[in-house]
């Protein structure tokens, strides 16, 4: 069948071509918009981790965008354009394929997945976060606090960072304990984190950081945070009956007000620290022991400052 | 319907034939036709689909409110551990092996599977398994609650020091499924290889065949993985040992590896038989050949050969180094590249078709859509330094329900909407499939769409309670997920009424292209028993003007006559 | 019979597909499985035994070698004694093959009598840290595996008494056989694993 529709090369009308540029121009156009709004997806950036890490996702969301956007839109359209009338039982055109189509879409996107993965591979060595893991001998009696993983790049710590089921206990290197984890703003703080019984989560959504934290091992961690305020943390991995409740605050101060509280709470009674749980499993028992099994709580941490868990936080 | 006069080879067979007496015994023996047996799975499958939704249900009705304020945190744990492993040891692998009993015969013109009664033996494992993982509900303590990866030590505590508890039922139900599908996987891939048709190389087999074969073959490589990693943890919950309890110099690390091991590629078990599924239909409902077949052929075992070397990806933040997590994320960006080659193969079928849109279609696009969605969430945890923001956060729950359900579910959908006419000899009804539909994909969309954002500002996942400022997502979340509770009604209406009264299907309904469809419907016990088409062209050659088989007209009448 | 018209020339032959003869391929399959299974266990035993802070328990210092390499000598034998029954069996050497076969047996019995010996003289149990439960878990799965091969093997042995059961009998007897040299070849991976690797650490 003839036509007279002008072809330009590869055989496609330039109607056609015209068509598919202006498509994908405003797919990208739309993309690059979706991008922008991403950085509004995240908490509010609180480390030197945030930027990197809501720039990787800002990328990855565009580019998702313009293939979602893209793909979608060729669905739409082909069902739109192409829907076949009611009775209409007739075959559609007989392309099988196209070698040279098939070869581009593998190739493309083999390009744009390496890319991604590359830059993630330099996105996470900046991050820089991760220390090394050491294994105690629990068998032996001994203890987390018997290894030394300690981060030559640090500027303040170590912090020991212990967590239970459930609760968390924060031990400075001057000796104060606190159930709240503070930090000094704009100083890379060295965490030694340790578990006494399952694998916890140690989260903090602000700071875009997060480690499992595995009994039997001590985990050199390092956050440098960039924003003064205060910030939950959260236990991320599951630890039993009151795992939702195993959440405590990290408060940002600048150096003086961090100088200053370390200072006064060294100077407080050892008081029960935060530990919802206790609480929730003595209601539990008192209402005769309904519900399903769970080893009881460990017994909350003795600190210096058991924190303000009513305060409200920034993210 | 007035009194039928029925062929004596279709009377003759073990499944149940319209009209015929005493159908419904068929369902309830050991019976080793593979058309039987793919019933049976369908219909157990769908049931444990209904058993796993309503512990959702409940899950969303504590997480419509902020507090724990609907049952107890530690019954929480329990519902949303066994609605995880409910879903997918009880519904997804038996559904998918219920759609292996029916299609891989008939495509590949077969009579039955290579091992009958193993293939009945491995269905019957499920209701044994099913007992003993719905039993632990009653024990004391309660089920397994530690979620359904059981990562120790949590799954290991058993606070009451009982040795038959919830966590010991739980690893002897997976064993149990574990050896159910090794048992079917050994089946279906030696059914495959050697018993096709006359003229059927293997760049002639349908694509539902190729992502059959290529989801088995992980099947047979990962599970033994999973089975090796849980008798240790059996072994550490009641006998003692210290295979993963730090305090006899174990680790718990090591479990994740095996789980995850065998877990990651589980999923492409999962989703491979959709993609075929998918193939199948698109290229029915637009009327043209499948763009790129030998692509599409070629990616499903690139797939599966990718599938296992990327476990590593769900554990990203666990305590692995850093040249760990660099190695297994390029791996994993890697599969990305197949799995567009078949995305793209789709479009590219659409193209120039003439597109229908049946249930069935409508949920192949629905859940092609959302496929892409969940794909890109996919790449995006894929890069370790997102997933250590958004792993184990709401944002994973959201990615993984929008494959499992959204994709996966939407796709089992489209199968048995497609394929309800040929194995039960009735038309379903239209008018109810598209209100399934609809509602199925806002509830879903409502349900799974939201969350992102709640895992993005940072909500956990599996927590019964939850800060004040995730509250509008959890909302619209559960909104949603009682809508789709809602929208198994008109399935469940139109499956059961139009089976049992529904309008007698004819041998090709759809005027599609393949060996089943030439086959009368519902097919005959052996299939085309002794008089097996030979295969002369490539499938789907909508518009090419060349029969799939030699003397096609001959089979078609066969067919019809029956 | 077919209802389709007489008239019409049909240019095809009628396929058929068969029903059986495919066990063989099967079972190859199942083994490919199985073997995953033991390579678990191995990759857990060696990392288990790379980074644990103390591996060996309390008190023990090593495992003794002589009796288990007796074992392996014994084990590994009685592959070829299978191998030359399987021979007997194509040349249609009814009593031959009997014999090899049971001397196979007995020397799987021997093996399995040799490890519970030496379990039963060994100083640490089953929950002696990770060293005890990965021994007992990889020595006591492959025990197991050996007994349901001697298992089978008194079945094939008891089929090769039926008359005219030669065809049969022979795929049945060609699978436990394939089924014994994977035990085979696990053992002599365990042993260089378990026995043969402490020497060097």
């Amino acid at each position: 069948m003839t036509t007279s529709t002008p072809k330009g090369r590869g055989g496609l009308p330039v109607r056609l071509v015209a068509v598919i540029l202006i498509c994908t121009l405003i797919d990208a156009l739309l993309s690059y918009q979706v991008s922008r709004w991403a950085y509004g997806w995240l908490p509010v950036p609180a480390s030197t981790a945030a930027p990197y890490v809501d720039g990787l996702f800002s990328l990855e969301v565009g580019i998702g965008s313009f293939i979602f956007i893209g793909c979608v839109g060729f669905i739409l359209w082909s069902v739109i354009v192409n829907r076949a009338e009611k009775y209409d039982e007739s075959d559609g055109l007989p392309i099988e394929g196209n070698t040279r189509l098939e070869i581009t879409w593998t190739v493309i996107p083999f390009v744009i997945v390496m890319a991604l993965a590359f830059y993630s591979i330099d996105v996470n060595e900046k991050l820089a976060a991760l220390g090394p893991k050491v294994k105690y001998d629990v068998e032996g009696g001994l203890g987390p606090e018997t290894s030394l993983v300690v981060d030559p790049h640090k500027d303040y710590g170590p912090i020991q960072v212990i967590a239970r089921q459930w609760s968390w206990e924060f031990i400075y290197p001057n000796g104060v304990r606190s159930s709240e984890l503070h930090l000094p703003i704009n100083q890379r703080a060295n965490f030694e984190l340790s578990s006494l019984d399952v694998i916890h989560g140690f989260f903090i959504p602000a700071f875009r950081l997060k480690q499992d934290i595995v009994p039997g091992s001590v985990i050199s961690y390092s956050i440098t945070p960039t924003r003064e305020g205060r910030y939950r943390l959260r236990d991320s991995q599951f630890s039993g009956a009151y795992f939702s409740h195993n959440q405590t605050d990290v408060i940002v101060d600048s150096e003086d007000d961090f100088e200053s509280w370390l200072s006064t709470s060294s100077a407080q009674p050892l008081v029960a620290g935060l530990s919802p749980g206790t609480e929730l499993y003595a209601q539990r028992l008192a209402q005769g022991d309904r519900g399903w099994a769970t080893v009881p709580p460990a017994p909350p941490p003795m600190v210096n400052d058991p924190g303000n868990p009513n305060a409200p936080h920034d993210a | 319907m007035t009194t039928t006069k029925y062929d004596p080879r279709v009377l003759k067979a073990p499944h149940p034939v319209p009209g015929a007496p005493d159908n419904w015994k068929r369902f309830f023996t050991f019976n080793t036709d593979a058309k039987v047996i793919g019933l049976q799975y369908m219909g157990l499958s769908l049931f444990f689909l209904l058993v796993g939704g309503l512990l959702a249900m409940v899950m969303r009705g504590e997480l419509i409110t902020p507090p724990s304020d609907l049952v107890d945190p530690t019954v929480y744990n329990g519902l949303y551990t066994m609605h995880g492993t409910v879903m997918l040891f009880l519904f997804l692998f038996p559904v998918l092996n219920g759609f292996n009993n029916l299609l891989i015969p008939t495509m590949i013109g077969a009579p039955d599977m290579a091992f009958p009664k193993v293939n009945a033996a491995a269905f019957w494992l499920v209701p044994v398994f099913a007992v003993v993982l719905l039993a632990s509900f009653f024990v004391p303590g309660g089920p397994a609650s530690a979620g359904w990866w059981s990562y120790p030590p949590i799954s290991i505590q058993n606070p009451l020091g009982h040795l038959i508890n919830g966590e010991f039922l739980w690893i002897l139900a997976v064993a149990l499924s574990g050896i159910s599908s090794i048992m079917g996987a050994i089946n279906f891939v030696t059914t495959i290889i050697r018993m096709r048709a006359p003229g059927m190389g293997f760049f002639r087999m349908p694509v539902f065949v190729w992502t059959a074969w290529a989801a088995q073959t992980l099947q047979l490589v990962g599970l033994p993985a999973l089975t090796g990693g849980a008798i240790m943890l059996l072994f550490d919950l009641s006998f003692g040992t210290s295979f993963f309890r730090p305090e006899g110099g174990g680790d718990p690390v090591l479990y994740q590896h095996f789980f995850w091991f065998y877990s990651h590629p589980a999923v492409y078990v999962m989703v491979l038989p959709v993609f075929g599924i998918f193939s199948e239909l698109i290229t029915v409902y637009s009327r043209k050949p499948l763009f790129g077949y030998k692509f599409v052929a070629i990616a499903s075992f690139i797939i599966t050969f990718l599938g296992l070397i990327v476990w590593v990806h769900h554990m990203f933040y666990s305590g692995t180094p850093q040249w760990m997590r660099n190695l297994f994320m390029v791996t994993t960006m890697l599969i990305a590249v197949p799995t567009g080659v078949k995305v793209f193969a789709w479009l590219g079928t659409l193209w120039g078709g003439k597109i229908r849109l049946t249930t069935p279609m409508l949920f192949v696009l629905g859940g092609l859509v959302n496929f892409i969605l969940g794909g890109i969430t996919g790449i995006m945890l894929g890069t370790a330094p997102i997933d250590i923001h958004v792993g184990n956060t709401y944002f994973v729950v959201a990615h993984f329900h929008y494959i499992i359900f959204n994709t996966i579910g939407f796709g089992i959908f489209a199968g048995i909407y497609h394929w309800f006419p040929k194995f039960t000899g009735r038309m379903y009804y239209e008018g109810l499939g598209k209100v399934h539909f609809t509602l199925t994909f806002i509830g879903a969309t409502l349900n799974w769409l939201p969350l992102h954002w709640a895992g993005l500002y940072g909500m956990p996942r599996r927590v019964a309670s939850y800060d004040p400022e995730f509250a509008l997502w959890n909302v619209i979340a559960s909104v949603g997920a009682f809508m789709l509770g809602v929208a198994s009604i008109p399935f469940i209406l139109n499956i059961v009424s139009s089976w049992a009264r529904g309008a007698k299907a004819s041998a090709n309904p759809w005027n599609a292209i393949g060996l089943e469809w030439l086959l009368p419907s519902p097919p005959p016990a052996e299939n085309f028993e002794d008089d097996v088409p030979t295969v002369i062209s490539e499938p789907y050659g909508y518009g090419l003007g060349k029969p799939l088989v030699q003397d096609e007209n001959y089979y078609i009448r066969r067919a019809q006559e029956a | 019979m077919t209802t389709a018209n007489p008239d019409l020339p049909l240019n095809h032959q009628p396929g058929h597909i068969k029903h059986d003869g495919h066990n063989l391929t099967g079972f190859i399959i199942f083994l490919c499985s199985e073997s995953i299974i033991f390579l678990a266990f191995f990759s857990g035993f060696a990392l288990l035994k790379l980074t644990a802070p103390e591996w060996l328990p309390e008190g023990v210092e090593g495992l003794e070698t002589k009796l288990p390499l007796i074992n392996t000598i014994i084990l590994v034998s009685s592959s070829f004694m299978a191998y030359f029954a399987e021979r007997c069996l194509h040349k249609e050497n009814l009593w031959g093959f009997r014999g090899f076969w049971l001397l196979t047996m007995a020397m799987g019995s021997y093996f399995v009598y040799g490890q519970y010996v030496e379990w039963s003289e060994l100083p640490f149990s089953l929950s002696s840290g990770v060293f005890g439960g990965t021994f007992y878990l990889l020595t006591g799965f492959h025990g197991l595996h050996v007994i349901t091969g001697i298992l089978l093997m008194g079945l094939m042995l008891a089929r090769s008494f039926r008359p005219n059961n030669y065809a049969k009998g022979e795929m049945g007897v060609t699978s436990v056989s394939l089924f014994w040299h994977f035990v085979d070849v696990i053992w002599i991976i365990l042993y260089l694993l378990i026995y043969v690797w402490q020497r060097s650490s």
